[in-house]
């Protein structure tokens, strides 16, 4: 078979624009694959504030949970700059609750998340030392942090 | 033209009376309170919502007459019986809630304990706000319910909607002042219902009751 020119254009034309659609989805799927490893990176955070505070409530705290979510606390604070990668952004199409302030306000974003660390260091020192009335008192700065945070780079919650 | 009623007598109970205008205020502070992040007076309003919540129930099988859940929940035949006479302007006779009217009562009623229970569960996006029972619950189910909160609260604020528009239709169209009536608890009817009132010890039995449970729940269900 013999492609007249009309055909092999349009066949190389096609060939091309699947290849280039085919690594923009790539490169959105690498992206979406971030923000979600990244909304399961703060779910966790979560859940391991919630884990501290809850014991915080009980009447003879165990000292070992509460460290041990300060100390999770810390570190995932530590590694959160890391979780916003180039690409999983709203501005890439991709699926997240991050505004693209996130993304784009470097230096505030970074003020904001070393605030966080600051803050989870500080959490888990008093931890570790088993300084529960410290601890009690350190929650809210911890928690003063996250909204902090939320309420400038997190699209607000549809209520 | 048919003669206008002539007696007003007694309709509503204090009780009946105060629950409702305390719901009023409280579910209008609870919103302003979430709204404006003072989580602290949120809680409170909550408590007090349950309290009343408890009190209403109870007092819907043990208060007065008209405050009875059986003296004014009535079946679907009887509460389509009573839709098809809504466009008459002719006044029924009815001391207290019409089928209709009972069925608002009982969505309210059910949405508000909806609004109660979630929000007792409900944790915030950063875990430091949170109902009184959420470290029963993981922090998924807690963010679960902190959205079924709002959500409830939505078909409450649509419920609320409805109950406006329908005093209004009655006062408007049917020449009945609901107001009015849930404010003095005396209606104008043709002739006195002769409706049995609850004493008051008992309101204050049920109040204790309501306010310990309440209590009870906001303190975490420590005993």
């Amino acid at each position: 078979m013999v492609l007249d020119w009309k055909s092999g254009a349009a066949i190389a034309l096609a060939v091309g624009v699947s290849v280039a659609a085919g690594g923009a989805f790539a490169l959105d799927a690498q992206g979406q694959a971030a923000a979600t490893t990244r909304h399961n990176n703060f779910k966790a955070q979560g859940a391991a504030f919630k884990g501290l505070l809850d014991e915080l409530k009980k009447d003879t705290p165990d000292k070992a949970v509460i460290a041990t979510n300060a100390a999770k606390l810390k570190a995932s604070a530590a590694a959160l700059p890391t979780w916003f990668v180039k690409g999983s952004g709203p501005d890439d199409g991709v699926k997240t609750e991050a505004k693209p302030d996130a993304f784009t306000d470097a230096a505030g974003f970074s003020a904001a998340a070393a605030r966080l660390k600051d803050e989870t260091a500080k959490l888990d020192a008093l931890a570790q030392a088993s300084d529960i009335a410290g601890v009690k008192g350190q929650v809210r700065n911890v928690g003063g942090a996250c909204k902090a945070c939320h309420d400038k780079y997190r699209v607000p919650e549809k209520s | 033209m048919a003669a206008g009623p002539s007696v007003r007598a007694r309709l509503w109970d204090g009780p009946t009376r105060i629950v409702h205008w305390a719901l009023v205020v409280l579910i209008a502070f609870a919103w302003w309170s979430a709204e404006a992040g003072k989580m602290d007076w949120h809680r409170l309003a909550g408590y007090a919502v349950l309290a009343l919540l408890a009190f209403r129930l109870i007092w819907g099988f043990a208060g007065s007459a008209s405050a009875r859940f059986s003296s004014f929940v009535r079946g679907p035949a009887a509460t389509l019986a009573y839709a098809r006479t809504l466009p008459s302007r002719v006044k029924a006779e009815l001391p207290g809630h019409n089928p209709l009217g009972a069925w608002s009562v009982l969505a309210i009623l059910a949405v508000l304990i909806a609004q109660v229970v979630s929000g007792l569960f409900a944790v915030d996006i950063d875990s430091i706000e949170a109902g009184p029972l959420s470290d029963r619950v993981s922090y998924d189910t807690g963010r679960l319910l902190a959205k079924w909160h709002h959500w409830s609260f939505s078909a409450l604020e649509a419920l609320v909607a409805l109950h406006v528009a329908a005093v209004v239709f009655y006062l408007a169209y049917k020449r009945i002042n609901l107001v009015r009536a849930m404010i003095s608890g005396r209606q104008h009817f043709a002739q006195d219902p002769g409706l049995a009132f609850a004493p008051a010890w008992r309101a204050a039995v049920v109040a204790l009751v309501a306010g310990a449970l309440a209590w009870w729940v906001a303190t975490g269900l420590k005993l």
